[in-house]
């Protein structure tokens, strides 16, 4: 019984808060300063990859980035080669 | 006389406490356990394959979910399982399953995930009979309706589950993707992909008593053996996020959220323009009215804006997620869409 009428209130204060914080997480005073905030952040960070990346290559090793890219261009690699495999399978139209 | 003790506690909320204890030592529900084959594999994508025991419809069904989620919320275990139901049917169905992002993944675009792979995913599902249905959910709708509005061959039918189409219409993500000060280029320049816990933050925002209100639902209904293991699988799934390729969430945020570009017809892929216009087979959109996450508003404008001359709008209690997974989806959603399917066999 008293789980209930507490179930109530609480369903009660949850919809309200929920209402308040979609109005608050609207205003767009808030959300530019948190979109400052975490692109300020993200700069950040970026900087200081940028800055530990420029050391690493520096003593002529490949970075991080390097090889992401070589990674990346060999899957691309691979998706053509099925792109072909697909294509030659497919029926040629007569000359 | 001593008056009846009287507590929060009461036996309803005991009973679920000594459920919870009883249920803990079996650990959470298997998920994603329909049987299945692999049909493909390419890079970290894969393409499952659910053969009924009697196939009943000749044209499969091919499943696209959202990137940045697991593909299992359509097979939440026995009982749960959207895929389950479906090949108990008698269909064929195919899910893509987008797999986890490697840091070089960072570099895929929109064109190749929902171009290229998507396109591959269509021509094998379709590979035997011809043509096959689409269904995409959520971010897997606009990307399945952006593949079919510039590469309509091989598709039967279009549904669109809880996709977003119109952005200008987005709720509160389209406020915040569209706040001036946030610069996405900034977060792919420090985190290649776009981090899940990012995501899932913001996701929370949307509703941040979600996860009390939750914990109230459990103490509630814990005691309810079905309840409970329906809970903890969506539970897991929830709590197994993807993180996002880089170029192609810079394109989605820039593009669509940002220029509505679908709406406004000037998306393409893989260099070939994406009119909803162009769209001229039977499609389904369906809605839900609780969705805080993509409103009845942004999916809802799909059926306005297709060439098709058969399309249906389905708008449902519920929300984002608990609409296509729980016992109403599977009393009343469910067949809805499979009548759809069936009857353009």
């Amino acid at each position: 019984m008293i789980w209930e009428i507490w179930k109530q209130g609480f369903t009660a204060w949850e919809q309200a808060t929920a209402q308040y914080m979609e109005k608050v997480l609207n205003n767009t005073s808030i959300l530019g300063s948190a979109g400052a905030l975490l692109t300020a952040a993200m700069k950040t960070k970026a900087a200081t990859d940028k800055m530990m990346t420029t050391w690493w290559s520096t003593i002529g090793l490949p970075t991080r980035r390097d090889q992401e890219r070589a990674l990346h261009k060999l899957n691309q690699l691979e998706s053509r080669l099925y792109d072909l495999e697909e294509r030659s399978a497919q029926p040629q139209p007569r000359a | 006389m001593k008056a009846p003790k009287s507590s929060l506690l009461d036996s309803s909320v005991l009973d679920s406490l000594v459920a919870l204890v009883k249920r803990a030592p079996r650990g959470l529900p298997p998920v994603g356990i329909t049987p299945h084959t692999i049909a493909w594999t390419e890079n970290k994508w894969r393409l499952l394959r659910f053969s009924p025991a009697r196939r009943r419809y000749a044209t499969p069904i091919l499943l696209v979910p959202s990137l940045i989620n697991r593909w299992y919320v359509l097979d939440l275990g026995p009982q749960r399982s959207f895929i389950e139901w479906l090949v108990a049917q008698g269909h064929e169905v195919l899910c893509i399953d987008w797999g986890t992002p490697g840091d070089e993944d960072r570099y895929l675009t929109w064109d190749d995930i929902g171009g290229r792979y998507l396109g591959r995913a269509v021509r094998l599902a379709a590979a035997d009979t011809g043509d096959v249905h689409v269904l995409g959910y959520c971010l897997g709708g606009t990307l399945a309706t952006a593949y079919v509005a510039a590469f309509p061959e091989h598709v039967a039918s279009l549904t669109a589950l809880a996709a977003p189409i119109d952005f200008a219409h987005g709720g509160i993500l389209t406020t915040w993707t569209r706040t001036p000060t946030f610069e996405v280029g900034s977060v792919l320049e420090a985190c290649g992909n776009i981090p899940h816990a990012l995501m899932q933050a913001s996701f929370r925002m949307l509703r941040p008593t979600l996860h009390v209100a939750k914990l109230v639902a459990l103490l509630d209904r814990a005691r309810d053996d079905e309840f409970l293991d329906g809970f903890l699988a969506t539970e897991r799934w929830g709590n197994d996020n993807v993180s996002f390729p880089g170029a192609c969430y810079e394109r989605y945020i820039e593009e669509l959220y940002r220029d509505n570009r679908l709406v406004a017809g000037t998306f393409a892929v893989c260099g070939r323009s994406a009119r909803l216009p162009a769209i001229t087979c039977p499609v389904l959109a369906v809605a839900f009215a609780d969705d805080h996450i993509v409103p009845v508003a942004s999916a809802q404008p799909l059926i306005d804006l297709v060439g098709s001359r058969d399309k249906q709008l389905v708008v449902d209690r519920g929300g984002h997620v608990g609409a296509v997974v729980s016992r109403k989806a599977a009393d009343r959603l469910w067949p809805a869409m499979q009548t759809f399917w069936a009857e353009r066999d």
